[in-house]
């Protein structure tokens, strides 16, 4: 997966291969090698995640996230009300809740910290194509290319760092040339903003160690000979570093310094929208329902256009405290992401959703997602009073229908080339692709009835002519002979008359000539 | 004062015969004699016509085929905008395709609506009426009071559409907001081989109650 990647080491490796030619580390004269393309890469580091993850500020009640260790629970993030009463990071759990008996206390959950940094890596991709987990709390993008679209890297800064305060995460900022050095510039707390790469290695040399997330004992084992900044670090002898401490983390200082590759896993967002809106006691009341739902529908947009993408089918479930969840399907004719529009549909639906049980939780899942087609809008020739005006189009239409009385009872009807009547025609689903019905040469030599019976069904029979409503049927017209489709089942032998029945109707009956020459009632001409 | 004879005959209340004041063009049936009867020289376009027939089947398709087949293929003359739709709510049977398309109806711009219930009928004609999409809306309401047909007459008028409703013999006697009431009735015995529909104008806005024989 790579996600833990960096900057966390993997054990160390004694037999690197050294890479030649090295620029000397010794002095400022190191010689940029030639990169193409330039690349400028945005660290987000999130310090209080763990905390921010669980609501954190927002909630209103002092909150400190305790982690065990050693058997113990010790406080390791506390919020800012909590701080306020003298809870520390390290203190037990228990001194904590002396100093500040109302304090909530939440247990520490990589996964709920993991989710919270894949919502944010979901919506850091509207400004780059290129995102990277590059550890448990860190963020990397790819800037270079978005840095036209968003007007310079001062705005694209304010847009992403006031993007992260709205959505209630403390972030500290970097940007380098190179994913290390941003990534220990933002875990440093320096608002550095460096583009060109001869300015990198300055202000690294002044970073302390702290920050590039080394062990702790070699941070101290280095501490111990007076290196407490990178750029003493630097002015280490090389071989001397690497027998003592491993290869690893020169090549971590030549990859921070851009003297070496480090290429990055890219973080995709799942394809398939999904998301959870847990209450906090049993709701009844459908209007708040509906309001979550439409919520629920506004992060499912926003989702689709960072992709540029749509879907036909959205999904809702409700869950109950106790039994199955009730689910509620939304289907579109086109590939859809404006809220609005998803909205419309169900609000037809909601009304006659019939809930068993109060509900617990909502979830919104999404069909599989489409590329969106663009369409054209219509030109209009305004200012005439006659202009049509059109208030949905045809699939708006269908789907607000299918919305509420179901996708099987919206159909089109399209032609078959088949002589066997009942074969001769289909009818598809309007959700299905159905602009490709061509109008094909109609068949001019014989009639057809234009009411069709869904069955043909069974006439008796006064004296081998057929009877309808008590009274024998006069043939006007026939037979014509349809005999076909032998090649399969439902092969048929039949000779079809039209007949005039006593109230008017003209009928299109047929005999079976392979059984025992029933008749047939099949149509009425209309 | 010729303004304010205008206003007076603007009042729909001021019933002036056929040349009724801001008629609008009807849809040519297709059917001369017919169209000489109706107001506009046509089916009234944009409102609601009702048809009633002791059974379905009777003629009361052939009668609106060759208007609704000039709906589906050709273009708006206003603003060259595509056909429209037309859509057939709650039919009895299968309106059959390969008839229909014989008649020379465009299939690829027909669009069939089965709802479950009655009251979903009424609803699905509405939002086909009102949509603007749909050049016709026929359908076949199991039951429909005065306030119902008013509304879909509003939608027809609203969606610039027309409503076309099918009914039994016995909806005669309900009052109806349509602006064309027409009833069906076969003509000939079964053995005469006659082929015949008498079509009785009950209600035309604009228009005289009649009786056509033998019109197709």
């Amino acid at each position: 997966m790579g996600r833990d990647a960096a900057p966390t080491p993997p054990a160390v490796q004694q037999d690197l291969p050294f890479v030649e030619p090295m620029p000397p580390v010794e002095g400022s004269s190191s010689v940029p090698l030639p990169r193409t393309p330039e690349k400028l890469w945005f660290c987000v580091w999130l310090p209080h995640l763990p905390l921010e993850s669980a609501g954190g500020d927002s909630n209103g009640v002092p909150t400190a996230i305790v982690e065990e260790q050693h058997g113990i629970h010790r406080v390791l993030l506390a919020d800012t009300q909590a701080r306020a009463a003298g809870v520390m990071p390290g203190q037990a759990a228990n001194a904590a809740l002396a100093l500040l008996p109302t304090l909530q206390l939440e247990e520490r959950s990589q996964l709920r910290e993991q989710q919270a940094l894949e919502g944010l890596a979901g919506w850091l991709e509207r400004f780059s194509s290129f995102i990277s987990i590059a550890g448990h709390d860190v963020l990397l993008l790819e800037i270079a290319g978005s840095l036209r679209l968003f007007g310079g890297l001062q705005e694209l800064r304010e847009k992403i760092s006031k993007g992260l305060r709205g959505l209630g995460f403390t972030g500290a900022l970097a940007i380098a040339p190179t994913p290390l050095a941003a990534t220990w510039m933002a875990c440093a707390g320096r608002r550095a903003c460096i583009r060109d790469e001869a300015n990198l290695a300055a202000t690294l040399r002044k970073l302390p160690l702290a920050c590039t997330g080394w062990p702790a004992n070699l941070c101290e084992a280095l501490a111990s000979m007076g290196v407490t900044t990178v750029g003493a670090c630097l002015r280490l002898p090389r071989e001397g570093f690497t027998r003592r401490f491993g290869a690893e983390y020169l090549l971590q200082l030549d990859r921070a310094l851009g003297h070496l590759p480090d290429p990055r896993n890219s973080w995709r967002a799942p394809e398939r929208f999904c998301a959870d809106y847990e209450m906090t006691e049993e709701q009844t009341d459908r209007e708040l329902l509906l309001n979550i739902c439409r919520e629920l529908l506004l992060s499912h947009e926003q989702f689709l256009l960072a992709r540029q993408l749509g879907t036909q089918r959205v999904r809702f479930s409700f869950f109950h405290l106790k039994g199955a969840a009730t689910e509620l399907r939304l289907g579109c004719a086109r590939a859809e992401r404006s809220a609005g529009r998803w909205c419309e549909l169900l609000g037809i639906r909601f009304e006659q959703l019939t809930l068993p049980e109060p509900v617990i939780a909502v979830r919104l899942r999404s069909g599989m997602a489409q590329p969106l087609q663009a369409e054209s809008a219509v030109l209009g020739f305004d200012g005439k009073p006659g202009a049509q005006e059109r208030r949905f189009s045809i699939t708006q239409l269908a789907e607000r229908l299918i919305a509420r009385i179901g996708d099987q009872s919206v159909l089109a009807a399209s032609m078959v080339a088949e002589h066997r009547p009942d074969y001769a025609w289909r009818t598809q689903s309007l959700l299905a692709d159905w602009s490709g019905t061509t109008l094909d040469e109609p068949a001019k030599y014989v009639q057809r009835p234009l009411w069709m019976l869904p069955e043909p069904a069974l006439l008796p029979a006064d004296s081998g002519y057929p009877v309808h409503q008590g009274c024998r049927l006069r043939l006007i017209d026939g037979p014509e002979r349809l005999e076909t489709g032998w090649w399969d089942e439902d092969g048929i032998s039949r000779d079809y008359y039209t007949a005039a029945g006593t109230d008017g109707r003209r009928l299109w009956v047929f005999r079976n000539r392979n059984r025992a020459s029933s008749w047939y009632l099949h149509g009425y001409f209309g | 004062m010729s303004s304010s004879l205008d206003k007076i005959l603007s009042n729909p209340r001021v019933w002036r015969g056929r040349d009724q004041a801001g008629q609008q063009a009807g849809l040519a049936s297709g059917y001369p004699e017919l169209d000489r009867h109706l107001p506009g020289g046509g089916w009234p376009r944009e409102s609601l016509t009702e048809i009633l027939t002791e059974h379905y089947g009777i003629g009361e398709l052939r009668l609106l085929m060759p208007a609704l087949a000039r709906l589906s293929t050709e273009t708006s003359p206003q603003d060259f905008s595509e056909p429209g739709w037309i859509a057939w709510i709650a039919p009895p049977f299968q309106p059959y395709p390969p008839a229909l398309q014989q008649y020379g109806i465009d299939l690829s711009r027909m669009l069939i609506v089965r709802p479950r219930e009655a009251s979903e009928v009424l609803w699905s004609a509405e939002q086909a009426l009102s949509s603007g999409t749909c050049a016709a809306v026929l359908l076949w309401p199991s039951i429909l009071d005065d306030q119902s047909s008013r509304r879909l007459q509003l939608a027809a008028e609203k969606g610039r559409s027309w409503a076309i409703a099918f009914r039994p013999l016995a909806a005669r006697r309900q009052p109806s907001a349509a602006a064309l009431r027409l009833e069906l009735h076969p003509e000939g015995t079964q053995h005469s081989g006659e082929r015949g529909v008498r079509v009785h104008i009950l209600k035309s806005r604009g228009g005289r109650p009649t009786v056509l024989n033998s019109l197709i």
